[in-house]
């Protein structure tokens, strides 16, 4: 490259970093850069961590996971194909020390284990998996229990010593199941602590290590012959796992950059077309001196790339301290570390910024080329955009959207949201516009600042537009997350009655019930047990039921897995019948009644006969009933309920729920010493988890939401720049023809205020619209109004136009303004 | 009949103002009087501070030292609200690139100095004077829609709708050919004679300047009447 364009090409940035508008376009990119280099690592981070099921998680290289104990000849084949195995069982548990009780994951495990990565265990450890009789918990069980390593813990009916601390370790499941904290159980352990009992809720892992062929060619002999309740994972198959709450919520993270991203490239474009438009005489000049036209293509390209590099260093690092803030405030809510981002992970935002700067930078910079400098010279006007300009910009605009939606992974809910987006944009902007109008017309009536503000709303109606979109928006935004962040979760706990209860007791198995039924009925609790019976939906009117379903039915949940069946004499007080009728208790007709969802969801109708398969023995009855259940009320409930004779023989566990007062908790912990083998799920414990963590999701949001709002102030400041110079010319013409100062500074002032409440008022209205949509469709609380927006949105935005407004506005002295009239001849 | 008052008077007249901390001095004494409804031409050459005059005459800026008074008033004693409100009412303004509000048709860029001073029917007086300019037909045409030389007959609508005392006019026809500046020229004199106003007119044209009744050259520092 010519070194004179180089040379220039630093001067010209050097000195351009005093002009607003170049200032303003690094500090968008720069905003942009470090958001989603942010949420990139993050989400990278949480997905390898939570989600991805690959080699370091993995703990072999191949893993066959089954809801039913392991198939012997399972083992027995990957043994005869030369395979490495080892099991693993895993299921949640209490366990308890004195008197705390915490819900754990337990993990069954015996040597070799794992088979692949390790376990870092806290003191170092000799041995691959605890000797029997001890044990190793994650950091948070010591905590919760208020325990050391050490003491011991109660697992079931044996007491276990914890003998360390378990910082990271591969295997430890996926989904929910690997947010509880663990323990590491031996499997010599395991019959003597009862809490494994037929029926129980467990999963079954058989872990296989070989060579890379072996592994592949038994891969491909296991796929065709697993049964429904059986998954295999392996290396190739790296995928994370979908369909679950937590994946899906993994993958709109980096969504919420959308809108930044979005502000960020207006605020590139508006500044970048300000500083072409000032650079066209300087292009024009460089020109007539001999510069090559491609020259002053690469002059200006050099200096976006001198620029971009920079930017692109300093975001990344703000980005990365961003993502440790953010990991030290979930790091206590997260079972273990998480491990590392991958390196293009601290790339992508960079990458991005670099993007957003060059294509965006491109069609102003070819523009500079082809600048006429004779015309220019002659003192003329640049002619307006060609319209091979036009569409160079947008092609750069649609290679920008592009490179946008596929950095932000989900491309069609990105696509919709950026729709969405700009459909409530351009409404808001029109709304804005017109109660804008609206408001001018009696002002103007009435005084002569009210008629020069119709002036000044009509000229700058394009600018009050784009203006009034974002900052109402923003506003939206801000108040939803805030509003929510205060008092969502607070109202949907509260909607709940007193008596719900708050523990749940899982595994009760036939011979506790009645020790069981003594215990609460000596300690007054009310409560209600369930039977339940597992069991596979396969027959309908004694035919197979699969072939009478439609594709959509096909889909449906109660086919695709074991379904918790129960048998009962009377209707659970917390159900609604709805059509039929309840049985007779000593009725010898297996009948059933049935939840209405799945009988709609399957198109199925009183009458119809429905076969189960349960434990390999068919059972069957009629559907003599339609309930209503509510599924919120913390009660046992079931889809299906078969009258007492048709399920009463076969073999299952029990389920009930019941409330203990603040002071009568101590009943938990006794329970559970007396029958250390139950699940005793406690629901508030469960609930304060949740509550922590949308508590550190609406910081994290805060933190997105933060930067967000810079983004859209910059891009204000950059509209309202636009604009600057139209502003100064008519307060200079209009001093000239007779105001004072003071006149057009309230002119100034009136426009940004009035502009500020409707903004701020439209902001206030939209969001008790998505705050009433939140509380009616999610919460199912009523909906109520949020006065205190009402009163502090559009005083807010008032401020911010106000200031922002009068930070750029520089007060005009009447010596000056015939001066800028005659310049502008 | 009396003789025509005094409407424009300086006396000893300075400006000066710093620059890369050196202080300039444009003038130091000025003396000029000029007469109800008289045409005058200030020329010279560029830099001799003939804007700066003219932006001190119309009360735009003020002077180092020594007084102006617009028909007997001190221009440069009065405070910012005060000249604003005697320029609204008494002084009108043409320039060489119009200056009209692109926004804003034809009747409403001339209403426009009308209903900054509150003057009750601005609309209809602005559409008298469209009418007097030859572009009754033109009202709600905005500035993009008309000529340059249309553009300079709304300004000169806009000037003389507010009935001035005294009219500035910048360089009126820097930015029109030779015969639609030549038209202007005709018209801005026209209404001049009918409306007895006094008229202060800048321009380096010989021809333009020929047609005022006095004629001064701004050289050095000091006026030299022509």
């Amino acid at each position: 490259m010519n070194p004179v364009v180089m040379k220039l090409a630093q001067r010209q940035l050097w000195a351009q970093l005093r002009t607003v508008e170049w200032r303003a376009l690094l500090l968008a990119t720069w905003l942009a850069i470090t958001l989603t280099t942010f949420l990139s690592l993050l989400s990278d981070r949480l997905e390898q961590g939570l989600l991805r099921e690959s080699a370091s998680v993995l703990g072999a290289d191949l893993v066959l996971r089954s809801s039913r104990p392991l198939d012997e000849q399972r083992i027995l084949d990957a043994q005869q194909a030369g395979l490495e195995t080892t099991q693993v069982i895993q299921f949640p548990t209490m366990v308890g020390a004195g008197e705390n009780l915490v819900l754990s994951s337990a993990r069954i495990v015996t040597a070799p284990y794992p088979l692949r990565g390790e376990i870092v265990t806290e003191p170092t450890q000799g041995t691959a998996v605890p000797p029997p009789g001890e044990t190793w918990v994650e950091p948070r069980i010591l905590e919760q229990l208020q325990i050391d390593v050490g003491d011991q813990i109660q697992f079931g009916y044996v007491d276990l010593t914890v003998t360390a601390r378990m910082l990271t370790s591969p295997d430890r499941g996926s989904g929910f199941r690997s947010l509880s904290p663990h323990v590491l159980v031996n499997k010599a352990d395991l019959e003597q602590s009862g809490v494994l009992a037929p029926g129980s809720r467990a999963q079954f892992r058989l872990l296989m290590a070989g060579d890379a062929d072996l592994i592949t060619a038994f891969e491909a002999e296991l796929q065709p012959k697993l049964e429904q309740y059986e998954r295999v994972l392996s290396l190739t198959s790296d995928q994370p796992v979908t369909g679950n709450a937590l994946g899906n919520g993994m993958s709109y993270l980096r969504l919420s950059a959308l809108t930044a991203l979005l502000l960020s490239a207006l605020t590139i474009m508006l500044a970048l077309r300000r500083f072409s438009n000032g650079q066209q005489g300087r292009s024009a000049l460089l020109m007539s001196m001999g510069l090559q036209p491609r020259e002053v293509v690469r002059l200006y390209l050099c200096q976006l790339l001198i620029a971009a590099l920079v930017i692109g260093a300093a975001g990344t690092l703000s980005g990365v301290i961003f993502e440790r803030i953010a990991d030290y405030w979930i790091s206590d809510l997260l079972p273990q570390a998480l491990p590392s981002a991958n390196w293009w992970s601290y790339l992508s935002g960079a990458a991005l910024g670099f993007a957003m700067l060059i294509l965006l930078g491109l069609p102003p910079t070819l523009e500079q080329a082809r600048v006429p400098v004779a015309q220019l010279l002659r003192g003329e006007d640049i002619g307006t955009q060609t319209s091979s300009g036009r569409s160079l910009y947008a092609l750069s605009l649609a290679l920008l959207g592009a490179t946008i939606l596929l950095f932000l992974q989900a491309p069609l809910a990105a696509f919709l949201l950026l729709l969405a987006l700009g459909i409530c944009g351009i409404l808001f902007g029109w709304v804005a516009q017109q109660l804008l109008h609206w408001i001018a017309k009696p002002l103007a009536k009435q005084m002569t600042l009210g008629r020069l503000l119709k002036i000044r709303l009509s000229q700058q109606r394009r600018w009050h537009r784009l203006q009034s979109a974002v900052v109402v928006l923003l506003l939206t935004l801000l108040s939803v997350v805030w509003v929510s962040r205060q008092d969502l979760l607070q109202e949907w706990q509260s909607q709940f009655p007193d008596d719900v209860p708050n523990y749940f007791v899982i595994n009760i198995q036939d011979w506790q019930k009645p020790g069981l039924d003594e215990f609460l009925e000596q300690r007054q609790i009310e409560t209600d047990l369930y039977p339940m019976i597992r069991g596979r939906l396969t027959e309908l009117n004694d035919a197979p039921i699969r072939p009478q379903l439609n594709e959509e039915q096909l889909k449906d949940g109660a086919l695709r897995r074991e379904l918790n069946l129960t048998w009962r004499d009377t209707m659970p007080e917390h159900n609604q019948l709805l059509s039929g009728q309840w049985w007779d208790a000593d009725s010898s007709e297996p009948q059933i009644s049935i939840e209405r969802d799945m009988l709609e969801d399957l198109g199925l109708k009183l009458g119809d006969k429905l076969g189960f398969d349960v434990g390999g023995q068919p059972v069957s009855g009629t559907i003599t009933s339609i309930r209503e259940v509510q599924w919120e009320s913390f009660r046992p409930n079931f889809y299906v309920i078969f009258s007492r004779q048709a399920l009463e023989n076969y073999p299952g566990t029990w389920i009930t729920s019941f409330k203990l007062a603040e002071d009568e908790r101590t009943a938990a912990t006794d329970m559970l010493r007396e029958f250390p083998s139950l699940t005793l799920i406690d629901i508030d414990q469960l609930l304060e988890q949740l509550a922590g963590w949308l508590q550190r999701l609406a910081d994290s949001s805060a933190m997105v939401l933060g930067l967000t709002l810079a983004c859209g102030l910059i891009l204000i400041a950059v509209t309202l720049l636009q604009a600057l110079e139209q502003r100064r010319f008519e307060a200079a013409l209009l001093q000239t023809l007779g105001s004072t100062s003071k006149q057009t500074q309230r002119l100034d002032l009136l426009e940004f205020a009035l502009l500020g409440a409707v903004c701020g008022a439209l902001a206030a209205a939209s969001a008790e619209v998505v705050l009433a949509a939140l509380h009616y469709n999610l919460l199912r609380v009523d909906v109520r109004l949020h006065p205190e927006l009402w009163f502090s949105l559009p005083p807010l935005a008032v401020m911010l136009f106000v200031g922002i407004g009068f930070a750029l506005r520089t007060p005009l002295r009447i010596e000056q303004c015939y001066h800028i009239l005659r310049s502008k001849t | 009949m009396n003789a025509p008052a005094t409407v424009l008077e300086t006396q000893n007249l300075a400006k000066s103002f710093r620059s890369a901390g050196r202080e300039f001095e444009l003038f130091k004494s000025l003396n000029l009087s000029v007469k109800s409804g008289e045409t005058l031409a200030i020329v010279g050459k560029s830099g001799a501070g003939k804007s700066t005059l003219l932006s001190l005459l119309a009360g735009l800026d003020v002077p180092t030292s020594g007084s102006i008074s617009l028909d007997g008033q001190r221009l440069d004693t009065l405070d910012d609200a005060t000249r604003a409100k005697l320029r609204s009412e008494q002084i009108a303004f043409i320039f060489q690139s119009f200056h009209l509000l692109p926004e804003l048709d034809a009747q409403a860029n001339v209403a426009l100095p009308l209903e900054i001073r509150n003057e009750p029917n601005a609309m209809q007086k602005a559409a008298d004077w469209l009418i007097r300019v030859g572009l009754g037909e033109r009202l709600d045409h905005t500035p993009s829609q008309l000529s340059g030389g249309e553009q300079q007959r709304v300004a000169i609508a806009r000037a003389f709708a507010g009935e001035p005392k005294v009219l500035f006019a910048d360089e009126p026809t820097g930015n029109l050919d030779e015969e639609t500046g030549n038209q202007i020229v005709d018209q801005l004199f026209a209404f001049n004679e009918q409306q007895g106003t006094t008229l202060i007119l800048i321009t380096h044209d010989p021809e333009l300047a020929a047609r005022c009744q006095r004629r001064i050259l701004l050289v050095n520092g000091t006026l030299e009447e022509r």
